[in-house]
């Protein structure tokens, strides 16, 4: 039988040809920041110019609009100036809706005022909305993951993040560029009023970026 | 606001900046009548271009009928200010540029100098600081007469920014005489109008992009030309549309087999685009063409299909181990099993004169042996993909060196059986450990070589586990491959516990000496099959040192067999040890010059030559939008299977005659080598190993039908017929891929 013990040796060099390697195939993924549609909306509390504390959870059960908001953004202006904003501020709160404008400029940046000076410079542009919150060191806008002024936020009655992104969806700082804009927030609560699907859920936010404490 | 009213708008001269040196442009500017909007600047305080100056421009001072000529607004931006690329990046909007022409003549769109990057974190802008040129052509209608003028009007809208955005808005005209013998470039301009040329993207040319789908986004995979070889460089990709990207986050640009990979992140605004077409930027000071002064390349990215897309990707695991115990099952009839079938023969044979229970052992340790390696085999790959390379099944033999020592030791084991040398005891000693009987431990590693020799082919069933195992967690992903090593050993773990058919096998005598020793031929037959891949990989001259190596390892082999330790004399065993040995080491340089060769550039596709042709990334796509279809053999010289379906199947006059008659465009994707575009195309079916075939009915839209991996002219000619005449989509074949 030693001639089939050859059969023994021969296949030993195959198994060195093999390189175990360590199975290091888990990577970690760079996670994004910010809420999700169909996800719980952060939770936040914030003053508003009057000193009063608005957290998001004293208004469940009822629906909330978050507008990031800086005054002297030119993207911003086009809204107000026009009446587009105010108006659908009216609209929607006049229905129950809690529209809460976040400006997360950092003190002695552009769209930064003092609770007085804001107050007044939000009757001055017509501002309907529910309350200004005051988000100087940007916590909240990081929270959000807001990116320009405008950047707006749906959330419904049991704190659901239902829309983000875009107050329309034409990226222009003119006016006249209001006429073929499909209003995505009025589009999503109008929408979500009659129990209908949303049928656009995101959009890209345009406007002047946030100016953050850097 | 308050900056914008911080102090009147102080008048500011045209002699700023950089005008200084085009001075017939001021003068064209100064021209009475021709710069209304800078007129009315002028005369009133309200500034209409805060932070910065705009102009527009011609490149040449008349113009000829039927021509197209190039103008420019000309914005230069006040220090630290800038103004947006058309993607802006996470804010801004780019400028909107409205012409007013006469009749007849028409603008082009405008050409986007590659921006830069303006970080403000964490949002980033992709935008334009100092002087930027927005070039836009400008057709000249034929009936235009010579002798008059043509007025260009412009109205412009940009925003400039800072911290803050300002918009800015101008209405800007141009006087241009049509002259018969116009439409020379103004020499004045020239410069200024080569510098903003030079900022604008290269045509992609020879490079190649595409982007794969990625849990956190996207890899975008740069293939170079070949022969590009600036491995230090850096790169910076700007992506076009506004809403797929993340613009802050880093790229990590990295090389990785030849291709420049960067990974992008998606954008919570992603609309999953089919393409990511943008910008590819060198940041390290060099450029894409000769003279190094294009700093940037434009890239069209098609978006490619998830690997994970497949049906079988998504099934449940249990389906998948199905299929992949039934893959290795099949697998032992495949022809990529021939080669190991001589010592599955021998083994099996010689095992079965001895005890019942010490057979049934000898299968146990095969197939441990089998499923072990399987184990082993598809941890590599898995690290190895991990570690970035594409790769896939069967990569063990893409490496010529894996090849050549696997060809080295089935000669060797065929010398063992034609009895040239019996090496075999003191290995066996030297593997023997303790009180285990060593040969449990051949039939062990015997298991080891069918599964490194046999598995590069891809068996029915199993060719959709791999690409199963390979989109799923580590952990599945091994138990996939183990149920493929236990399905190729179930069959001997079964015979050889299988007492009717052991009875059968002769008792041992001298027959076995004669069967191991025509055995011996199966073993040089691989050996060469092998030579052969190896020439393949490494050309005629790796071909040449193999064999060289072959003779010089028979030679040590027949002076150690001649002169056996037991029998000679001391002096005849140091001499032919010691020439053994030499000669091993001379075997072992020439193998390693033979790795070392590379193929002629022509080598591998002289295999493909004839109606195939070779595979390139998008051929597919290109012949189908000119409505052809088109049949892909994914193949390698060392997938034998591959082989046998190419030369019994696809050769076949018959079947070669029914891709002619329906116009059906041929193309081999050789995966003999890494070719990670052949990877990567693999993946796109799910799949992950040879052989695959693919026939792409001509309609874009129309799904691939994939064939069986044992091919049959049948299976060929009805999966033609069934995709029908090519002629009925012949007439979409004018249809255009679009302009911009």
């Amino acid at each position: 039988m030693t001639t089939l013990r050859s059969f023994a040796w021969v296949p030993l060099a195959a198994g060195t040809m093999l390189i175990a390697t360590p199975s290091s195939v888990a990577r970690t993924e760079p996670g994004r920041a910010g809420p999700e549609i169909g996800q719980a909306a952060p939770a936040f509390t914030l003053p508003d110019t009057y000193g009063k504390e608005h957290a998001l959870e004293q208004y469940s059960g009822k629906w909330v609009v978050l507008e990031w908001l800086n005054y002297d953004c030119p993207y911003v202006r086009k809204h107000y100036s026009s009446g587009n904003i105010p108006g659908q501020q009216k609209k929607w709160t006049d229905q129950g809706v809690i529209w809460l404008a976040v400006v997360s400029s950092a003190p002695g940046k552009q769209g930064y005022f003092e609770p007085a000076a804001m107050n007044a410079r939000s009757a001055k542009e017509g501002s309907r909305a529910t309350a200004v919150l005051l988000d100087p060191d940007g916590t909240v806008g990081h929270l959000y993951d807001a990116r320009t002024t405008p950047h707006m936020f749906v959330i419904d009655p049991q704190g659901v993040l239902r829309y983000m992104g875009g107050i329309d969806d034409v990226p222009s700082a003119r006016v006249g560029d209001l006429q073929r804009a499909t209003q995505l927030v009025d589009q999503a609560l109008t929408e979500l009023f009659a129990g209908k699907p949303v049928s656009v859920t995101t959009s890209r936010p345009y406007g002047c970026s946030v100016k953050y404490e850097s | 606001m308050q900056k914008r009213t911080e102090g009147p708008r102080r008048y500011r001269t045209l002699h700023s900046g950089w005008w200084l040196a085009a001075p017939s442009l001021l003068l064209a500017l100064s021209r009475p009548g021709g710069i209304p909007g800078r007129s009315e600047a002028l005369s009133a305080p309200a500034d209409t271009t805060p932070h910065s100056e705009a102009y527009l421009v011609s490149e040449a001072r008349s113009v000829r009928p039927g021509s197209t000529f190039t103008v420019a607004l000309a914005i230069d931006l006040d220090e630290g200010w800038h103004t947006y690329w058309r993607n802006p990046g996470d804010s801004g909007t780019p400028a909107i540029l409205e012409w007013s022409l006469p009749a007849g003549y028409h603008a082009g769109p405008v050409q986007w100098p590659a921006p830069e990057r303006i970080p403000a974190p964490p949002l980033m802008s992709y935008a334009f600081t100092g002087r930027v040129m927005l070039l836009t052509d400008i057709t000249v209608p034929p009936d235009a007469r010579p002798g008059t003028t043509a007025r260009l009007g412009l109205s412009a809208e940009f925003l400039v920014c800072r911290e803050i955005c300002l918009p800015a808005e101008v209405t800007r005209s141009l006087d241009v005489p049509v002259a018969a013998g116009g439409g020379a470039p103004d020499p004045a301009r020239a410069e200024a109008f080569a510098a903003a040329r030079a900022r604008l993207p290269m045509e992609s040319g020879a490079w190649q992009a595409s982007a794969i789908p990625t849990p956190a986004g996207y890899d975008l995979v740069v293939h170079p030309p070949r022969g590009w070889d600036e491995r230090s460089a850096s790169f910076y990709f700007f992506v076009d549309d506004a809403t797929a990207l993340e613009h802050a986050v880093p790229q990590a640009p990295a090389w990785r087999d030849g291709s420049l990979h960067l990974a992008l992140t998606r954008s919570a605004y992603n609309t999953d685009p089919g393409a990511l077409d943008g910008v590819l930027e060198r940041t390290d000071g060099g450029g894409f063409d000769e003279a190094g002064t294009r700093a940037a390349l434009a890239l069209a990215v098609p978006v490619q299909k998830a690997a994970a897309t497949p049906a079988a990707s998504h099934q449940a695991l249990a389906i998948v181990l199905v299929f992949a115990f039934a893959g290795g099952l099949l697998l032992n009839l495949m022809p990529c099993v021939f080669p190991v079938l001589s010592l599955k023969i021998l083994g099996f044979v010689h095992h079965a004169g001895g005890e019942a229970r010490r057979t049934r052992l000898h299968g146990v340790a095969f197939a441990a042996g089998v499923i072990l390696s399987f184990l082993v085999l598809a941890t590599t790959l898995l690290a190895v993909r991990a570690a970035g390379a594409e790769v896939g099944w069967g990569f063990q033999l893409q490496s010529p060196a894996v090849v050549a020592a696997l060809c080295v030791l089935l000669f060797v084991i065929g010398l063992g059986f034609a009895g040239v040398v019996e090496p075999g005891a003191s290995l066996t000693r030297l593997a023997g450990v303790g009180g285990s009987d060593p040969r449990y431990r051949g039939s062990f590693l015997t298991g080891v070589l069918a599964a490194v020799v046999a598995t590069p082919c891809t068996a029915p069933f199993m060719g959709v586990a791999v690409g199963a195992a390979l989109v799923r967690p580590s952990a599945e992903a091994l138990g996939i491959f183990g149920m493929l090593g236990m399905g190729m050993a179930v069959p001997y773990v079964v015979l050889s516990s299988w007492p009717g058919l052991l009875r059968r096998v002769p008792r041992p005598g001298a027959w076995m000496e004669t069967l191991k020793q025509a055995l011996a031929f199966p073993m040089f037959a691989v050996s060469a099959w092998l030579v052969w891949v190896f020439g393949l990989q490494t050309g005629m001259d790796g071909a040449g040192a193999l064999l060289a190596c072959l003779v010089l390892v028979g030679f040590a082999a027949w002076a150690v067999g001649r002169w056996p330790a037991g029998t000679s004399t001391r002096r005849a065993l140091v001499t032919s040890r010691a020439v053994a040995s030499l000669a091993l080491v001379a075997a072992g340089a020439a193998a390693w010059h033979g790795v070392r060769s590379e193929p002629a550039a022509a080598s591998v596709s002289e295999v493909t030559a004839g109606a195939w042709r070779p595979f390139e990334e998008g051929l597919v796509e290109a012949q189908r939008r000119m409505g052809r279809p088109v049949f892909v053999d994914f193949t390698a010289a060392w997938c034998i299977s591959c082989q046998v379906n190419e030369r019994l199947v696809l050769s076949d006059a018959a079947v070669l005659d029914a891709f002619r008659a329906r116009g059906v465009v041929l193309v081999k994707a050789d995966w003999t080598r890494r070719e990670p575009d052949i990877t990567r195309a693999l993946e796109s079916f799910g799949r992950s190993g040879v052989p695959l075939y693919v026939l792409y009915p001509p309609d874009p839209a129309a799904e691939p039908k994939l064939l069986p991996a044992m091919l049959t002219t049948g299976i060929v000619l009805d999966a033609l017929d069934a995709m029908g005449a090519s002629g009925s989509s012949l007439a979409d074949a004018g249809r255009s891929n679009g302009g911009l």
